[in-house]
């Protein structure tokens, strides 16, 4: 059994370690080594996190995650609902269209925003119409822009992992509750709530860690105005030719990702579904 | 049990809020402006005729497409023995190795691509395209090995066991009659793949050059140059695209559940 094993694994073992483990432990060693001398530093993290730019864009990238993801569960919770209590077939279709944002080309998904938010856009263009303005507002370039097109971007993460969840709670509960004389809010919130818990955290984890290293949408609706930590990232490394940079905030990407799941599982013993 | 109107309220806004701005594409990439203004004056195709002659966007098309599909069945080729042999062996290190390949997704993917530019320039030139293709296979393998695992539990052992029983060794077994019955997740994960690939721009934006880049990273050049509607027009076609794909996957194999 043991051969049979190594001939199955093997391979790709041997595949995700060159090219996946090798390349982010050598991208760790970068970030810790003074790229003139060689030597053992902590500059780059010295600096990243004295440095107020840096400093502003970390907190701004952690705040903007965490809007979007009440904004998520706000939104998400009785939509699942009633594609939870779908019969089947209709839950199918209707599913198809939720998760249309997650399998679109990033590019043309976010660009739909820049119609909208643009200077000649549908807002700004409405807005002058009604002559509520006088010259154009600059909405792109902005945290609010940046939160909407991650916020279509993750809602159907939020609302796969909330239906999976409540699919499995009983009718009869919530039926037990509504006799019991519960209103139908204190049935939602009391009863469906507390029993969808799991997709709650699984689905707000995968939102937070999603919105705070996504790419695309920061780059085209924040762009270098209101940079993130990713378009930082890909600042320094190439605009700045500041490699060790870079790595540095690679770094505190991965590790401020990793421990949020950590926490989570931590907080949460019981062993969730990983994506 | 009746649920209240204002769920299906708030379901209707979730639509609009994740589907609108689709349709505000469709609309803008018949405009006749030379510049993107909505609502759109006029009408013209030309946009359409613009993506056509740029060949940039052609080139690009279809290096994603071979990406994606070479990217896609690699990962297959490695993740399937790997979900194989975590559904049926009960082996030392189990746990360690489904963490492994689970972790492409836990890192960033603009992570991934830095750490392979920089790991890959050590060894003086290297072929971008291949370096786009080690890079999209692995970030596939946490889909491929995921969806077939889900495939293979779900699968009767006793499909397998008669198989054995009847004298045929594991691998025939497994080629015979483990996969056909697998094959729609299988298809599923292999779809759920080359979408992945396909529309991936942070690894991909580290690994292209002059004249290797893929689909997204050649409309996030154009964009910076020109403001027509272009790009519109291309992402209608996308997003045309992606909508037949899921439904016919969401309809054939319940594409939502594997995601």
């Amino acid at each position: 059994m043991r051969r049979t094993v190594s001939i199955l694994v093997l391979p790709a073992l041997l595949f995700i370690f060159i090219f996946f483990v090798l390349p982010i432990l050598f991208l760790l060693a970068q970030s810790f080594l003074d790229p003139e001398t060689g030597q053992l530093t902590l500059t780059g993290y010295i600096d990243f996190f004295q440095k107020e730019t840096s400093q502003i864009i970390y907190v701004r990238t952690l705040r903007l995650g965490l809007t979007i993801t009440l904004i998520n569960i706000v939104l998400a919770y009785p939509a699942s609902y009633v594609l939870a209590r779908m019969p089947a077939r209709r839950r199918t279709m209707a599913m198809s269209l939720v998760i249309l944002p997650l399998m679109t080309n990033p590019v043309a998904r976010t660009y739909a925003w820049l119609i909208i938010l643009g200077r000649t856009g549908l807002i700004n263009n409405t807005l002058l119409g009604l002559g509520l303005i006088e010259r154009p507002e600059r909405l792109i370039y902005t945290e609010g822009a940046i939160i909407l097109g991650l916020t279509q971007l993750f809602l159907p993460l939020m609302i796969l992992s909330l239906v999976s969840a409540m699919e499995n709670i009983p009718k009869d509960v919530e039926q037990a509750a509504r006799s019991l004389g519960a209103n139908g809010i204190t049935a939602f919130l009391r009863v469906i709530v507390p029993l969808s818990a799991d997709g709650l955290v699984l689905g707000a984890t995968l939102v937070f860690t999603g919105s705070i290293t996504a790419y695309v949408t920061p780059v085209i609706l924040g762009g270098n105005r209101m940079l993130m930590l990713s378009t930082l990232l890909r600042q320094r490394s190439m605009m700045a030719f500041d490699e060790q940079g870079a790595t540095v905030v690679a770094v505190v990407m991965i590790v401020t990702a990793l421990a949020v799941n950590l926490i989570v599982r931590m907080l949460r013993p019981k062993p969730t579904a990983q994506r | 049990m009746k649920i209240s109107r204002w769920y299906y309220v708030s379901l209707g806004i979730v639509y609009f809020f994740l589907l609108g701005p689709f349709l505000i594409i469709f609309a803008a990439s018949f405009g006749a402006e030379s510049t993107l203004s909505f609502p759109p004056r006029g009408f013209s195709l030309d946009w359409f005729a613009n993506i056509f002659a740029n060949d940039n966007f052609i080139r690009s098309f279809w290096t994603s497409l071979q990406l994606g599909l070479l990217s896609t069945f690699l990962s297959l080729l490695f993740g399937v023995p790997v979900a194989y042999a975590l559904t049926h062996f009960d082996f030392k290190g189990a746990g360690l190795v489904e963490t492994l390949f689970s972790l492409p997704i836990l890192v960033p993917g603009l992570v991934i691509g830095l750490a392979m530019l920089n790991f890959f320039v050590l060894f003086g030139k290297f072929d971008m395209m291949m370096g786009l293709m080690a890079g999209h296979t692995a970030i596939l393998f946490p889909y491929s090995v995921r969806v077939v695992s889900v495939a293979l539990r779900n699968l009767d052992p006793a499909v397998e066991e008669a198989a054995v029983n009847l004298g045929a060794n594991r691998l025939r077994t497994f080629l015979l009659i483990v996969l056909p019955n697998i094959r729609a997740g299988i298809a599923a994960a292999f779809i759920l793949g080359f979408i992945t690939s396909f529309n991936n721009v942070p690894v991909s934006v580290y690994l292209s050059a002059p004249g290797v880049n893929t689909l997204p990273i050649a409309m996030l050049s154009y964009m910076e140059y020109y403001f027509d509607p272009t790009i519109a027009a291309l992402s209608t076609l996308l997003i045309l695209f992606s909508l037949l794909l899921v439904q016919a996957a969401e309809r054939v194999l319940g594409l939502s559940q594997f995601v």
